[in-house]
C-alpha cells in the first residue's frame, strides 16, 4: 500500500511539474502578444469618446499589477490558476472563471464523450481487422481509417453542413435551440442539448476513431502472433474467449496509456469544429480571444485549462494502469 | 536427363544469384523492392507524383492568374464550365463552352443576371498566350489551355470572380511548400534535441524529455493559434507565409525528436557500436558512419508521415483566418467563406478543391504507410 501511495505521489508531483512548465510556456506566449491588458482596456475606452493619456495607461498598469517583474507575475498567475482563478478578461472585463465555467465543462464533456465513442467503436473493429483473414474486410477497414486521417474534422463538418443544408435545409449548427440558449439547466434543456450535441461528438470522434482503430489494430496484430496466445489455443481456448482473455488484455495497457494524447488530438480540433458549427463553448471562446480580440488573459486561461485536463487524464490513466496491469502493480506494490 | 539437370542447375544458379542480390543489396534497394510489392502504396506514390508535378507546373497548367488580377469581373460566383463536344446545334471536334452574358433589364428587376447563350460557342484552344507567370526564374505567357474568346472556368469562380481551377492548383503548390519548410525545420530541431538527448542519455536526457513532454501536452492547434495571433497584421503575405511555416516546424518537432532519441538510444547499445568503439573509432566517426546510416530510412519515413499533418494544420489555421491570407492561395484561404449559408445553398462548387486535398493527404498517408512497412527489416519475417 505504501508503495502505491509513493507511486501515486510521484506521479502527482510529476503532473504538477508538467503543469508548471506548461503554465510557463503559456504565460510567456501571452506576454509576447503585442500590447498589454492596460493598453487594450484604455483603447476600448478611447473608442467610447474618453481622452486617454500615457499617464492613464501607466496608472492602469499599476492597478493591474503589470508593472511588476515578469517572474513575480507568472508566480502570481500560476498560484491563482491552481485555485481556479484566472483574473479578468482583457476585453470583456468579466471574471474569466465565471465566463468559462459552464462552457468549459460542456467542452470537456463533449470531448470525453467523443473519446469514449471512438474507443467503443475502435476496440471491436480494431480486433476484427487485426484477426480477420478476409482481404475485403481488411482493405475496407483500412480505407475507412485512412479517410479518417486524411479528412480533417473541419472538412467533415463542412461536408455534413453542406449535405444537411442541401437535404434538410437546416445546417444543424449550435449547441442549444434558441429558447434554451441562456436558460438554466432543466430536463428539457438537457434533451435539447443531447439532440444537438451528437453532431460535434460525431465529428470530433471521427478522426479519433480512425486513430484508435489503427492503434488497436497494430497492438493486436503484434500480440496475436505471440507464443502465449498459441499456448492458450493449444489448451483449447478458442474464438472470442481466446481473443478477449489473452491478446486483448495485453493490448489494453498501451491504449490506456495513450488516452491523454488522444484527448490532446480531440482538443486540437475543438476550436475549429466549434467555429464551423457555431457552438458556444470554450473552443469558440478561444478562437474569439485569439483571432478577433487578442484577449491574452482569456486565451491563456483556456489553453492552460485544456492542457491541465490532459495532464489530469494522464495522471488518472497512470493510476488505472498501475491498478489493472499486474506487471506494473507488482513492480509498485512489491 | 541431361536437359533436366541443366535446368536444375540454372534454376539453382538463378536462385543463388537472387539470394546474392538480396544479401548484397543496399538498404535503399531493399526498401524499394519491398515498397514495389504494395499496390496501395504504389498507387499512392503515382498519385502523389502527379499532384506534386501539377502543383509545380500550376501556372502553366491553369489558364489564369489565381490572384485578384486574374479575376473575371463578368463571371462572379459562376458555375463550372464543362467543355462539350456536342449539343443541339451540332457536333464539333474541338470542345467548346457557351458564352455567358451578364445583363440587367426591367425583367430582372435591374439586378445583374448571368445568362447562358447557347448559340455563341467558345472553343477550347491549346497553348494560348495569357497572364504572365514565372517558372524556374523565367517568364512565360503560354498556358496549357484556354478559350478563343472570354474565359473558361472548369471549376467555376468564387465570389470575387477568381478562377477556382487555377486557385486549386496553385494552392497545392503552397501546401507543399509550407509542408516542406515546416517538416525541414521540425527535422533540424528534432535532430538536434533528440540527438543530444539520445546520445548523451542520463540527466540531459531526463531534462530534455520533460521539456519535450510538456510541449507535447499542450494541444498543438490552440498553441498554434496563440502564436499565429502575434503575427503583426501589416506584414507582407510572403513574410506571413514564412512565419507560418516556421511556426509549424516549431510545433512539429517533439514527436520527431522522440523518434530520433529512441532510435539513438537503442542503436547506441548495439554490438556493432561497441565493436567500432573497441576498434578505437572516434565518437564523430561512430555517429557519422554507423549510427546515422542505421536510421536515416526511418527518419525519412517519419518525415513523410508527418508531412500531411503539417499541411492539414496550415489548412485549419488559414481556415479560421489566423494562417495564410490573400493573395496567397491555399485550401484554408479558399475555404474561408464557404461556411456562409449563401455559399452552402447556392455555390457548392467552392468545395471542389477539397477533393484534391483529400487526395493529396490520402496519397501521402498511403505512401508514408507503405514506406514504413518497407523500411521495417522484419516485415518479411513477421508473416
Amino acid at each position: 500500500m505504501f508503495h502505491f501511495l509513493q507511486f501515486a505521489a510521484t506521479r502527482a508531483a510529476l503532473a504538477v511539474v508538467t503543469l508548471i512548465m506548461v503554465s510557463f510556456i503559456v504565460f510567456s506566449l501571452m506576454e509576447l502578444v503585442p500590447g498589454d491588458c492596460a493598453e487594450r482596456y484604455l483603447a476600448f475606452k478611447n473608442t467610447q469618446g474618453n481622452q486617454i493619456s500615457i499617464a492613464d495607461i501607466e496608472a492602469e498598469r499599476v492597478r493591474l499589477g503589470l508593472d511588476k517583474p515578469y517572474v513575480i507575475r507568472w508566480g502570481k498567475w500560476i498560484v491563482e490558476a491552481f485555485q481556479g482563478e484566472f483574473g479578468d478578461s482583457c476585453i470583456l472585463r468579466v471574471n474569466i472563471a465565471q465566463l468559462l465555467g459552464e462552457k468549459f465543462w460542456i467542452s470537456l464533456v463533449i470531448c470525453l464523450t467523443s473519446l469514449l465513442v471512438a474507443y467503443l467503436i475502435a476496440i471491436p473493429v480494431g480486433i476484427i481487422s487485426a484477426t480477420s483473414k478476409s482481404p475485403i474486410t481488411n482493405n475496407a477497414l483500412r480505407l475507412i481509417s485512412y479517410l479518417g486521417l486524411a479528412m480533417p474534422n473541419f472538412l467533415l463538418a463542412l461536408m455534413i453542413m453542406l449535405f444537411s443544408t442541401v437535404v434538410f435545409g437546416d445546417s444543424l449548427t449550435g449547441l442549444f435551440s434558441k429558447e434554451f440558449r441562456d436558460a438554466a439547466w432543466s430536463y428539457d434543456r438537457v434533451v435539447d442539448f443531447l439532440s444537438r450535441a451528437w453532431l460535434p461528438v460525431f465529428i470530433l470522434g471521427w478522426s479519433a476513431t480512425a486513430f484508435a482503430i489503427q492503434t488497436v489494430r497494430a497492438l493486436m496484430s503484434d500480440e496475436v502472433g505471440k507464443l502465449y496466445v498459441l499456448a492458450a489455443a493449444a489448451r483449447g481456448v478458442t474464438g472470442r474467449r481466446l481473443l478477449w482473455r489473452y491478446p486483448a488484455r495485453h493490448s489494453l495497457g498501451p491504449i490506456i496509456n495513450s488516452l491523454g494524447f488522444d484527448l490532446n488530438r480531440i482538443f486540437n480540433e475543438l476550436p475549429i469544429v466549434a467555429l464551423i458549427l457555431t457552438l458556444t463553448e470554450a473552443g469558440a471562446l478561444l478562437i474569439e480571444a485569439l483571432a478577433r480580440s487578442n484577449d491574452q488573459q482569456l486565451a491563456g486561461a483556456i489553453i492552460f485549462l485544456l492542457t491541465a485536463s490532459i495532464v489530469g487524464i494522464n495522471f488518472v490513466t497512470d493510476i488505472i494502469l498501475a491498478l489493472t496491469d499486474p506487471r506494473v502493480r507488482r513492480s509498485i506494490l512489491g | 536427363m541431361t536437359d533436366s539437370a541443366t535446368i536444375e542447375a540454372t534454376d539453382a544458379k538463378v536462385d543463388q544469384s537472387r539470394k546474392e542480390a538480396y544479401f548484397t543489396a543496399g538498404q535503399g534497394q531493399l526498401i524499394w523492392a519491398r515498397f514495389k510489392r504494395q499496390r496501395a502504396a504504389m498507387i499512392g506514390a503515382a498519385v502523389l507524383i502527379l499532384l506534386i508535378l501539377s502543383g509545380l507546373f500550376a501556372p502553366f497548367l491553369t489558364p489564369y492568374d489565381p490572384t485578384i488580377q486574374g479575376r473575371n469581373v463578368d463571371y462572379q460566383n459562376g458555375t463550372p464550365n464543362i467543355p462539350k463536344f456536342w449539343d443541339e446545334n451540332g457536333f464539333s471536334f474541338r470542345p467548346f463552352i457557351y458564352t455567358f452574358e451578364r445583363a440587367r433589364s426591367i425583367e430582372t428587376n435591374f439586378r445583374w443576371v448571368t445568362k447562358v447563350n447557347r448559340d455563341k460557342r467558345r472553343y477550347v484552344v491549346f497553348f494560348p498566350e495569357g497572364d504572365k507567370y514565372t517558372l524556374f526564374g523565367m517568364t512565360f505567357k503560354t498556358h496549357l489551355f484556354g478559350v478563343d474568346e472570354g474565359k473558361i472556368h472548369l471549376f467555376g469562380t468564387d465570389g470575387t470572380g477568381k478562377d477556382i481551377f487555377s486557385r486549386t492548383f496553385h494552392s497545392i503548390n503552397t501546401s507543399l511548400a509550407v509542408g516542406t519548410i515546416g517538416v525541414l525545420l521540425a527535422f533540424v530541431l528534432a535532430l538536434i534535441i533528440g540527438g543530444v538527448s539520445g546520445y548523451y542519455g542520463g540527466w540531459v536526457d531526463s531534462i530534455l524529455q520533460m521539456v519535450t513532454d510538456a510541449v507535447r501536452t499542450i494541444p498543438a492547434i490552440p498553441l498554434f493559434m496563440a502564436i499565429a495571433a502575434f503575427i503583426p497584421p501589416e506584414i507582407s503575405s510572403e513574410g506571413r507565409f514564412f512565419i507560418i511555416s516556421i511556426i509549424l516546424g516549431f510545433i512539429g518537432w517533439p514527436t520527431l525528436a522522440r523518434r530520433v532519441r529512441t532510435h539513438l538510444l537503442t542503436e547506441r547499445n548495439q554490438e556493432y557500436v561497441l565493436a567500432a568503439q573497441l576498434c578505437g573509432a572516434s565518437s564523430s566517426h561512430i555517429i557519422g558512419r554507423h549510427l546515422l546510416p542505421s536510421f536515416t530510412s526511418y527518419i525519412i519515413v517519419d518525415l513523410i508521415i508527418s508531412f500531411p499533418y503539417m499541411v492539414l494544420s496550415e489548412t485549419a489555421l488559414s481556415f479560421i483566418g489566423l494562417g495564410l491570407k490573400e493573395p496567397v492561395n491555399s485550401l484554408g484561404v479558399m475555404l474561408q467563406n464557404v461556411t456562409k449559408a449563401d455559399v452552402l445553398l447556392n455555390y457548392q462548387w467552392n468545395f471542389i478543391p477539397v477533393i484534391f486535398f483529400i487526395t493529396l493527404v490520402l496519397a501521402f498517408v498511403f505512401v508514408g504507410d507503405g514506406l514504413r512497412d518497407a523500411a521495417d527489416p522484419y516485415a518479411d519475417t513477421k508473416k
